[in-house]
């Protein structure tokens, strides 16, 4: 299994599904009975699977009364409103500056990893270099590395900078002055972009370093150098693990809750969507009804990233799981 | 994983020329047009949106200077080291001038000089004349290549600047000197120079001289009280670093070709892998190590603790509480357990007479064994109590569930209508934020009083289960007769299986009787029960309506939770085992389709196996997610109810209770406990090469 290569082809079906061809019988009208479950059982966990968020939705168009009332499933065609969702965006749950800053924190922390990652990767496959392989493994290692491990010193570093006291003389230099990036976006994209580092590397190195060689022979027999060869080569190949890291990288700094919450807390002008719900569900009863269109105003989104780029996504996990 | 190899070496003249065309082209498709006009019509809009947006301004301006101004110097750097082959001279000078212009903004920027101060001109000049000096110097070194004349541009050069820095000092920065540290920050970063050389095989004395320049810089200034000194001290404490850096540039060599062919494969691969390590380093590594660090000193970081707080972890019963240990043998999965347990000895008894091994992958004996074990281990964590129990229940059920039902659907959907549509509605959930989920799954759990109606999905189902079970109307007749109809169903296929095949296809039916089997006890309330669902007893016998806190009922709330992560990484799981399971080489199946096996003979024996080591992978990749698992334990409960799980710990600790030292150490626990898969994961990665 060598997923890592360029062409990452999602499989369809070779063959239709083998039913029951022609016949009859009662021996044959049992077999294909029983030949059925495992469809049923497939549907039956996709509604499974789908009540929960169906029942969202459908409660973030019902008003406040009708929600305590009943269940979602016995909704009226009258019952349809868009209260909630004029709430949700009214200055006291304040979600729309919240969805700005969301974005402040996914775009830049999107873009910013893909290009330092996609340098690094190149660097990884094709720069022959001491250590490099000593050098790659151990930055891939990183992969499993759980964030929380980095959190305390990184929220220390940005509220005060970086200071380094020399011994002997006791002399403190500062290694990173104060930037004043204490509870900002800024805080938030950056610490993003060191956490999304190993995954983006072992992503694209993946994708890069299967690239055929000849290509990269032949460019330096043109006189290309390496800045050239990545310019123009190796960036417009490497398009399709870009995009998959991308999509993968939004959503994955979009939906994040704990380094906002860490870097950012009770800031309110910087939070982005996540701890703006999170909030809400905090104390429940009083904003109950407006719960669900938030969630679903925060997974409005990423729901319409997914759906049109799946195969993209569905690339860049393969792509980044499994290797074998 | 299949068809995915364009890679090999088979890659043609013919296809290398395909590719060089396709990206060297300069005509576009129309849809490139289109990807093109909407990428500008994005930005357009953002740019319009920015004008009233203040949010947006400064972000976007944050980003683009800091995209524009990395990246300048980024081309820079690699247009630089462009020349170091062929134009050797320009080159070192060119670099020698931003050394001196960065020595320049150094002194000048921080109004170290004289003439430095507020204004344009003031602000370059500095750095102007240090490009200006440094440059010659590099490139009168570069042109000549005798070595006494090297030495004496070296000393000469160094000299001047060194005077002329010293003497532009302003006074109140004249350096009082303190000579122990002047020695013993020269002793010893010479020393540690010189190994460093010896250790890159280089001759040690470039690296003493370096490094006696650099602990002299340190000694004289740094541990000086500044302003006490007068115009002599800041001569002794400036002219030595640069007479020794002078004479390191004195006595090196210019580079050959091969040298300069190595100093640009060096510096290229600074360039290109240097600033995604500043990040990692940056942002990963030191804080980790720092993590380490603070783990060991109290909760302001002041004083040394040593493991205290790792044993105040182990010794808090909220962590640990394995007091009622016991009640484990009176937990109901725990027996059902030991059930399914005797079960697969039974069935491994029969296997190792029939085939020889009592388990192995894909044979009857696999499931009993995991379910059982699985129920087991669900008997046992919900009798042991603490964070960190809960941490590895977490584990085990997620991994367990999320794997089997990710697994359960690929298989499924294999190659039937719609498959793609089921897999896509399964996988919607990763890209729902956890927080997200957790509100959409507190709706389903919500409970309300019993005086109303129930709003959330489960409690409706089951006090209806409950009115069902305990009443006697149409729909319970009708259940119950559909009840005795699957079971005896199912035991014509427990009789056919044992009789046909043996105990082993005897299995499923077998547990799926005594599942239906023992429900159905329940739900005509045989044998002393009363029913099954959300209802209550009083004592004078009058049966009400009760439903079930699904949060905040310990210790179950927490496979609640659970549901929520599984119902996450279900998806995850599905996607990679059917791309594994549709890259098992048809040939195998066809061959055992031809032997003549059944399709979940096929399954069990052949597929299985052959996604093993996938399989592997998922369940490493869920349980390092999951021992950090943060944002449902926040949202559903934040730790109450007895759901309390390390990462939520963690941030408590560190961030409400500002106890940094023992955030720290719960922070370093969750990182040791996923320190074996990280080993083997390098283990894997050195095996592939």
């Amino acid at each position: 299994m060598t997923l890592s290569s360029p062409v990452i082809t999602d499989s369809k079906p070779e063959a239709a599904p083998g039913g029951d061809d022609g016949g009859g019988g009662a021996v044959d009208r049992v077999y294909g009975f029983l030949r059925s479950i495992p469809t049923g059982f497939l549907w039956l966990i996709v509604v499974v699977w789908s009540i929960p968020t169906l029942g969202l939705f459908v409660n973030s168009i019902r008003d406040r009364d009708a929600q305590r009332a009943t269940g979602w499933w016995k909704v009226e065609p009258g019952d349809f409103t868009l209260d909630n969702y004029d709430q949700i965006f009214a200055a006291r749950a304040g979600l729309g500056r919240s969805l700005l800053n969301s974005a402040a924190i996914a775009i830049p922390a999107t873009i910013i990893p893909i290009a330092i990652a996609a340098f690094a990767a190149y660097g990884f496959a094709w720069i022959d270099f001491r250590g490099r392989k000593g050098l790659f493994i151990a930055t891939v290692s990183l992969l499993a590395i759980p964030l929380q491990v980095a959190l305390i010193p990184a929220l220390q570093m940005f509220n005060n900078g970086a200071h380094f006291t020399l011994p002997l003389i006791d002399k403190t230099i500062t290694l990173i002055p104060d930037f004043d990036l204490a509870g900002t976006t800024t805080a938030v994209w950056l610490t993003h972009t060191g956490f999304a580092m190993p995954f983006a590397i072992f992503l694209l190195h993946n994708y890069i370093s299967s690239l055929p060689r000849d290509i990269f022979e032949a460019a330096r027999i043109d006189g290309a150098d390496h800045f050239t060869i990545f310019w123009r080569l190796v960036l417009p190949l490497s398009i399709p693990v870009l995009a998959a890291f991308a999509i993968f990288q939004f959503l994955w700094t979009w939906n994040d809750y704990l380094i906002a919450n860490t870097m950012i807390g009770a800031n309110a002008s910087e939070q982005p969507t996540t701890i703006v719900i999170a909030n809400l569900a905090g104390d429940f009863g009083r904003n109950e009804n407006i719960l669900p269109a938030g969630a679903f105003v925060q997974a409005f989104i990423p729901l319409i990233v997914f759906f049109a780029l799946q195969r993209y996504f569905v690339r860049g996990i393969l792509a980044g799981s499994v290797k074998g | 994983m299949q068809t995915l190899e364009r890679s090999d070496e088979s890659a043609s003249e013919e296809t290398v020329s395909t590719l060089r065309r396709n990206v060297l082209r300069r005509d576009r498709t129309p849809r490139e047009y289109l990807t093109l006009g909407v990428g500008v019509l994005v930005v357009l809009g953002l740019l319009v949106w920015s004008f009233f947006e203040s949010k947006i301004r400064t972000t976007s301006v944050t980003v683009v200077v800091a995209v524009v101004a990395s990246g300048g110097i980024w081309v820079g750097a690699n247009l630089l080291f462009d020349q170091v082959r062929d134009n050797y001279q320009r080159f070192n000078a060119i670099a020698y001038a931003i050394i001196g212009a960065v020595v320049g903004v150094l002194l000048h920027g921080n109004l170290i000089t004289v003439g430095s101060g507020e204004g344009f001109l003031p602000w370059v000049l500095g750095p102007l004349a240090g490009a200006a000096s440094f440059g010659a110097i590099g490139l009168a070194l570069a042109l000549n290549d005798d070595p006494q004349r090297r030495l004496a541009i070296g000393l000469g050069g160094s000299a001047a600047i060194g005077l002329v820095i010293s003497l532009l000092i302003r006074d109140v920065y004249y350096p009082g000197l303190d000579a122990v540290a002047i020695v013993a920050y020269t002793v010893v970063l010479a020393a540690i120079g010189g190994g460093l050389s010896y250790l890159r095989k280089r001759p040690p004395v470039g690296g003493v001289l370096l490094g006696a320049a650099l602990g002299w810089l340190i000694g004289a200034w740094g541990g000086a009280d500044l302003g006490e000194g007068s115009i002599a001290t800041s001569l002794v404490a400036t002219l030595p670093v640069a007479l020794l850096i002078g004479t390191r540039l004195g006595i090196s060599k210019n580079l050959d070709y091969a040298e300069r062919l190595a100093l640009d494969t060096r510096s290229r691969a600074t360039i290109f892998v240097g600033p995604a390590l500043l990040f990692i380093f940056g942002l990963l590594v030191i804080p980790a190590i720092r993590t380490a660090y603070l783990s060991l000193l109290d909760r302001d970081s002041q004083e040394w603790v040593g493991l205290e707080n790792y044993t105040s972890v182990f010794t808090d019963r909220d962590s640990l509480d394995l007091e009622n240990w016991t009640w484990m043998f009176t937990s109901v999965p725990f027996l059902i357990g030991i059930g399914v347990l005797v079960i697969a000895l039974i069935v491994g008894i029969q296997m190792r007479r029939t085939t020889g091994y009592a388990v192995e992958i894909g044979n009857p004996t696999m499931a009993p064994l995991i379910v059982g074990a699985l129920l087991v281990s669900f008997g046992v964590f919900t009798a042991l109590r603490g964070t960190i129990i809960n941490n590895m229940w977490w584990v085990v059920v997620v991994t367990f569930g999320s794997t089997a039902m990710g697994l359960a659907i690929a298989v499924f959907a294999d190659q039937r209508r719609g498959e793609r549509v089921a897999k896509s509605i399964v996988f919607m959930p990763m890209a729902i934020s956890l927080v997200g989920a957790s509100i959409i799954w507190r709706f389903v759990y919500a409970a309300r009083d019993i005086s109303t109606e129930q709003t959330g999905v489960l409690n409706a189902l089951w006090v209806g289960l409950g009115k069902l079970s305990t009443g006697s109307g149409l729909p319970t007749l009708i259940i119950t007769a559909v009840l005795i109809l699957i079971l005896l169903g199912l035991f014509m296929m427990l009789a056919y299986n044992l009789t046909r095949y043996g105990v082993g296809r005897a299995v499923v039916p077998g547990v799926l009787i005594l599942l239906v089997g023992w429900f159905f006890i329940r739900f005509i309330g045989a044998f002393g029960t009363v029913g099954v669902g959300g209802f209550k007893v009083a004592p004078d016998g009058e049966i009400s309506a009760q439903t079930v806190n699904f949060v905040q009922e310990g210790p179950y709330n927490n496979f609640w939770l659970m549901v929520i992560m599984i119902w996450i990484q279900t998806g995850f799981a599905m996607v990679i085992l059917s791309a594994a399971m549709k890259a098992v080489p048809t040939e195998f199946i066809e061959a055992a389709k031809i032997d003549g096996a059944t399709d979940s003979q096929i399954f069990w024996r052949v597929t299985l196996p052959q996604i093993a080591t996938t399989i592997g992978v998922v369940v490493t990749t869920t349980i390092v997610g999951v021992m950090k698992v943060y944002d449902i334990v926040k949202v559903m409960t934040n730790g109450q109810f007895g759901t309390q799980v390390l990462a939520n710990n963690m941030f408590q600790e560190a961030f409400s209770f500002t106890n940094i030292g023992k955030g720290a150490a719960l922070a370093m626990l969750i990182f040791l406990s996923v320190l074996p898969i990280m080993y083997s994961n390098i283990r894997r990665m050195q095996r592939e090469g």
